[in-house]
């Protein structure tokens, strides 16, 4: 059992707080994965929990053990950096044994288990090579193979894939998952790229400014944000967001859109008061047929004509501008009218303060 | 109708790849060999003559070498030399010591940088004065520390026993720094996530040390040891001014012998002082042909 506890971790470097009291708890076997923007606090994060960086207060344990103050060597975790930081002057092979090596393993252990790392990594042919002498993908490779070979209980990823190009960094997306698959390890993965976020996460927790703005599943946090901060960080292209005026009656908040039109949005008993509010609706999310359950007229003001899709950026009766994710037939062109029917149940709405008041799920 | 280039123009088109190097390489070249290669060749002349610098020279052949073997001096300096060369070898762990002594963050770091930098920067002489008070009887502070441990005074200086250690000491200060330097730029392009994954890894302290850091400061260590190699060969100024090569040619190494017998008021051999410093080019250009070797390969292996 290797689960992860994090009990009112803070971090501080002075009078700054980078880590603000947190509480999360990561499950045995759970592939992690920490998003935020840069500077919110996720690499520090992860570093606490490598043992690399100071925890000012707080408790950490690993697999029911408390970790808060053990060197980083004996916590049972081993890491992937973004440099990778192979050591230039050794070769793959000592590169990958090396751990075992400090930790004092005799060598005919040290070369099986360099072997048994390197074979499911396939860098047997690359064994005798120096790191100088490999590519990118490779040494990320090697990087994993250093932390596999120590056969730990926790991996740590620290953006291990942004020095790679896109096309290899696809493919190590589906390793890492795969290797996820085969060790059944727990993972936590730091990056800022919410691709990878969704594509890899059995978990996401996302971080802005030194605490947890959300944690949930993939589906959960895309279907339903709890504030504006995850709504916006999560989906590509953005949410588009719309001031508007709420006025509810009954079982349902009435919001005045652009144009004049109104939508309706079930309250399910929530305690919701009048006044303005932030509508947010996802790019896909808006039609552009004249169906859903209420209309808004739109003038494009560009065109993205991307073969498998079409993306809109038009302009609102109020001078609003929002994206429309449309199929890749679309013909409109910059200066068109359209007509974008919107869906009470793809649209979110946040109070003044940011919190979710209504999330319309499509997924119920 | 195209009118035809001149011939010399038409020349030098032709040659152009093959001539421009060499045009580049004509200031550096005539430099090197005037001030370098003709007073080398010079001196190996020199050195063949018995010759006080403004009469007729004449020839003596290997002369001025045979005297040299019978001349107590010449081995003193010899065995001085050598001491030379060993001990100021200590600059180079010392200054990789001092490095990552100050390769910290803290508060006013690049003060204490400058401040253990210092002595590399101020003239030997000054160091050389510094040293011989620091040494000498009475109110020096080593010669009052030695007093306070021994109960007697110990006169560095002028002891034959201990005068050339004096010197190299007050030597090692400078140097020391000059490494220090060398190995502080080298710790500063080791990436740190390279000692982060170390220390994951489980290696600390002097394991880290040896196995991660030093590796890959080789390059610095490689020039440290040029310099001070070539540094303790060449070392002339702080015996010049601390004891002139007394007491009774005890600290006599040979750049100062050379002077000595050759420009100073003991007289104008300049035969005699040119087969000197044959012989310590000859010492200098074994080691140097080690380094030039070494590196000559390396270049070809990267």
């Amino acid at each position: 059992m290797a689960d992860v506890t994090l009990r009112g971790i803070r971090k501080q470097y002075g009078n700054v707080t980078v880590v603000k009291d947190l509480d999360l708890e990561v499950k045995d076997g759970e592939f992690c994965v920490f998003v935020g923007p840069s500077g919110c606090g996720k690499s520090t994060l992860l570093r606490m929990i490598a043992g690399l960086e100071e925890i000012t207060a707080g408790a950490l344990s690993i697999g029911g053990q408390d970790m808060t103050r053990v060197g980083p060597s004996e916590r049972g975790v081993a890491m992937v950096f973004q440099s990778y930081a192979l050591y230039p002057h050794m070769s793959v092979a000592e590169n990958i044994g090396f751990g075992l090596k400090m930790t004092g393993h005799p060598k005919a252990e040290v070369a099986a288990r360099t072997d048994k790392a390197a074979k499911m990594l396939q860098l047997e042919p690359l064994l005798k090579r120096k790191p100088g002498q490999l590519s990118g993908g490779q040494r990320q490779r090697v990087a994993i193979g250093r932390a596999i070979v120590r056969d730990p209980e926790v991996f740590l990823f620290d953006e291990p894939l942004s020095n790679l190009d896109a096309a290899l960094r696809v493919q190590m997306r589906a390793e890492l998952s795969g290797l996820h698959q085969e060790l059944k390890a727990t993972m936590i993965y730091v990056t800022h790229d919410q691709v990878e976020a969704m594509t890899m996460a059995d978990k996401i927790v996302v971080l802005s400014s030194g605490h947890i703005e959300q944690v949930g599943s993939p589906l959960e946090l895309y279907h339903r944000p709890a504030n504006l901060f995850v709504a916006g960080f999560i989906g590509s292209p953005k949410m588009n967001f719309l001031k508007v005026d709420v006025r509810v009656e009954g079982e349902a908040a009435l919001v005045t859109l652009p144009g004049g039109s109104r939508l309706s949005l079930p309250t399910e008993g929530k305690p919701i008061s009048d006044g303005e509010m932030t509508l947010g609706i996802r790019p896909e999310h808006t039609d552009l047929i004249t169906g859903g359950d209420a209309q808004v007229q739109a003038s494009v003001k560009l065109a993205e004509h991307l073969g498998s899709e079409t993306i809109f950026f038009v302009t609102l009766a109020d001078g609003s501008e929002i994206t429309v994710k449309a199929d890749g037939l679309a013909t409109q062109k910059a200066g068109d009218v359209l007509a974008l029917g919107l869906s009470a149940k793809a649209c979110h709405l946040f109070d003044t303060d940011g919190r979710a008041v209504i999330n319309g799920d499509l997924t119920r | 109708m195209i009118p035809a280039p001149a011939p010399s123009l038409a020349l030098w088109k032709k040659h152009k790849g093959t001539l421009t190097p060499w045009l580049f390489l004509l200031p550096g070249l005539l430099m090197f060999a005037i001030y370098v290669l003709i007073p080398i060749v010079q001196s190996i002349w020199i050195s063949f003559h018995e010759w006080d610098g403004l009469g007729d020279k004449a020839w003596i052949g290997l002369g001025n070498y045979i005297e040299l073997l019978d001349d107590d001096t010449f081995y003193t300096s010899l065995k001085n030399n050598f001491l030379w060369l060993v001990l100021y070898l200590l600059a180079i762990p010392g200054g990789l010591a001092v490095a990552l002594f100050l390769n910290q963050n803290v508060m006013g770091i690049r003060l204490y940088k400058s401040l253990f930098f210092f002595p590399f920067v101020i003239s030997q002489v000054v160091v050389g004065l510094m040293f011989t008070w620091f040494y000498a009887p009475d109110f020096g502070l080593f010669s009052a520390l030695i007093e306070k441990l021994t109960g007697q005074q110990i006169a560095i200086l002028a002891d034959e026993r201990f005068v050339t250690y004096g010197i190299i000491v007050a030597g090692l200060w400078p140097q020391t720094a000059y490494c220090m330097i060398l190995y502080l730029t080298g710790l500063n392009n080791i990436n740190p996530e390279q000692v982060e994954a170390a220390r994951m890894d489980g290696a600390k302290g002097l394991k880290l040390l040896w196995h991660v850091i030093l590796p890959q400061l080789a390059p610095a260590s490689f020039i440290a040891l040029v310099v001070t190699v070539i540094g303790s060969l060449r070392s002339f100024d702080l015996v010049s001014i601390m004891t002139a090569g007394g007491p009774y040619g005890s600290s006599q190494i040979l750049s100062y012998f050379m002077y000595e017998q050759a420009l100073s008021e003991y007289g104008y051999r300049m035969g005699y002082g040119a087969a000197i410093a044959v012989v310590l080019f000859l010492i200098m250009m074994v080691f140097i042909t080690l380094f030039i070797v070494r590196m000559l390969s390396q270049e070809r292996n990267s």
